[in-house]
């Protein structure tokens, strides 16, 4: 029996201090947004911890006071009505704010973009320390309905998604480097040469990149591709994206052009349906 | 120990709520990245303004929109849009308290031969078409006016046309007067001015030689209006002779009218007029083209 009391008062007492801590992590975010934009990685995490600090509190306070029937009615009561208020709030917010969140295949990046139902207006959220975030960049076009994200590389998260005309856009996020951030490069000229995979040849030129599937042929010229960090690039054609080449994680950037290209790329198809990557090896200079 | 538990539970449970609403009136404004914005982005911007439709401000045949810091006008219900050569802000100068959706009441003509808007430099002009657009005018009204109050621009016929300003405003004194043209806008000129410097009400011409203005906006006890019947040159004293009873109810003339064979003016309540709800007004009527002027009857708002 004074066991059991012990071990009461211990439980309750643990719940009541992870219920402090959910407090002072919400009371440290309200600051941090209002001073200095920052934001949770997805708009809903305010809600969901607004949500786990009341079941903690409520039980910690019902384990830990004994309290007359009555009273318990009240606290349980008041964390009842305070949850399913977070509950309707949460919902309402992703309605404002629909958020597109995927975190990375080995879990360690999360891809954030915030779109203003209303306005379509899309923004693309840096993470900071796991479950924060702040503003980095505006969508060039407006989301219009269905969009996917796919990861190509650890730290390489494209979003394809229609804008108002119906074009087909692609986003990237990035969250590395593949020559340790030391300075700033271009995509295209790093895969300069000949790439080949299942069916398709890739080819990085002087005059764009040429990407040939099957029989067909196509050559982006350097104004039609847009480069994301430096990771990845989009081919466009007529404003509209087409493939997104993203350098895999084994790809190797150096500044000296005579050693050897060491790595894959992988070329990823603008589509509403559901596609992989196509892996490529490097074949030839050119 | 139990109480301290009791309070600091109830203490952090009001915060979070306090939080939480705080939290969700901020939602609608912090959409909007301010921090590392892309370079191109200010130049995105006007481009991703001028996609939003605009919208008419009314459901009138011609009706204007103000969205996008623009004045355009439309003739056919917003499906296309006509831009008025004219900084917005411009048309706001003086004394103005609003979110500038629209236009200030009197300082605009809106017709099918006519677009006309008042605004303030340092003096007084006026951007015009008569040809729907196709070509704008600017006229200068008076090189130099003090900080506007009261504005109203408006056109009798194809030529004439009168715009009655005030300024200068010192608590509840200020400058106010008229400005005539009789070539459709090209040229003006400045009336004699009225003997007063009470603030202004209303004011209107009836034809090219007789106008009127009626002063007393904050507290007016009596009407005060003020006649000219030579187009400017005398300003004279209307006398309006009120019945008893509505003596001090009565009290603020608007802008005479022609009606038959005469003139005709409602008479409103003021700013504080509460006689049958305050919102009933006297008509006057006037036979010797608005020297004097005998009470007619009670009108309904709706009516007048």
């Amino acid at each position: 029996m004074k066991d059991r009391a012990k071990w009461k008062k211990i439980v309750g007492w643990t719940l009541f201090l992870i219920a402090i801590g959910f407090f002072c992590l919400q009371m440290g975010f309200l600051f941090l947004h209002v001073r200095y934009q920052v934001e949770y990685i997805d708009n809903r995490i305010f809600y969901m911890i607004n949500l786990l600090f009341v079941v903690f509190l409520a039980v910690a306070l019902l384990v830990l006071l004994k309290l007359k029937n009555s009273h318990q009615v009240i606290i349980a009561s008041i964390g009842v009505i305070f949850f399913l208020t977070n509950i309707v709030l949460l919902e309402n917010s992703n309605q404002q704010i629909r958020n597109i969140t995927s975190i990375s295949p080995s879990l360690s990046k999360i891809f954030s973009v915030k779109e203003n139902v209303q306005s379509g207006e899309a923004i693309y959220y840096r993470p900071y320390y796991g479950i924060l975030a702040r503003p980095k960049e505006v969508l060039e076009n407006k989301i219009n309905g269905n969009n996917k994200v796919k990861w190509l590389a650890k730290d390489i998260a494209v979003l394809t998604y229609k804008d108002k005309n119906g074009d087909i856009q692609q986003f990237v996020g990035t969250y590395g480097d593949r020559k340790g951030g030391l300075s700033y490069y271009y995509v295209g000229a790093e895969i300069h040469g000949v790439w080949q995979g299942d069916n398709v040849t890739v080819t990085s030129g002087p005059d764009g990149i040429n990407v040939t599937v099957g029989n067909e042929s196509e050559l982006f010229s350097w104004e039609n591709l847009e480069q994301f960090g430096t990771l990845a690039i989009v081919l466009k054609k007529d404003n509209e994206a087409v493939w997104t080449i993203a350098l895999k994680e084994n790809f190797e950037v150096h500044s000296d052009a005579s050693k050897p290209t060491v790595g894959n790329i992988s070329l990823y198809k603008a589509t509403m349906e559901e596609n992989q990557p196509i892996i490529l090896n490097y074949i030839d200079s050119n | 120990m139990r109480n301290y538990l009791l309070i600091l539970s109830v203490l952090m449970v009001t915060a979070i709520i306090v939080g939480t609403y705080y939290y969700q009136n901020l939602e609608h404004n912090y959409t909007l990245p301010q921090l590392n914005l892309r370079n191109n982005l200010q130049e995105e911007t006007p481009n991703e303004i001028e996609n939003t439709p605009l919208q008419p401000v009314n459901d009138d045949p011609i009706s204007y929109s103000l969205q996008n810091d623009e004045l355009t006008i439309t003739y056919n219900k917003g499906k296309d849009w006509i831009k008025v050569p004219v900084d917005k802000n411009l048309l706001f100068n003086g004394e103005y308290q609003g979110n500038k959706q629209e236009l200030i009441e009197g300082s605009y003509v809106l017709s099918e031969e006519r677009l006309a808007f008042l605004y303030k430099q340092v003096g007084l002009n006026m951007k015009y078409t008569t040809d729907q657009g196709n070509t704008w005018q600017d006229s200068v009204i008076a090189e130099e006016f003090p900080e506007l109050r009261f504005r109203k621009i408006a056109f009798l016929n194809d030529s004439f046309g009168y715009v009655i300003v005030s300024g200068d405003r010192t608590m509840s004194q200020e400058y106010s007067t008229v400005f005539l043209t009789f070539d459709s806008g090209k040229t003006w000129t400045k009336t004699e001015d009225p003997p007063t410097t009470r603030m202004i009400a209303f004011g209107s011409f009836v034809d090219e030689k007789t106008g009127f203005l009626s002063y007393g906006t904050i507290n007016p006890e009596a009407p005060d209006v003020y006649v000219t019947q030579d187009g400017g040159k005398v300003w004279r004293h209307a006398r309006l002779s009120i019945p008893a009873p509505y003596g001090k109810v009565f009290v603020q003339a608007e802008a005479p009218f022609i009606e038959e064979d005469h003139l005709a003016v409602l008479v409103n309540q003021g700013p504080n007029g509460d006689y049958e709800g305050g919102l009933v007004k006297g008509k006057f009527i006037s036979k010797d083209n608005g020297l004097t002027w005998e009470f007619l009857q009670e009108v309904e708002p709706d009516e007048g």
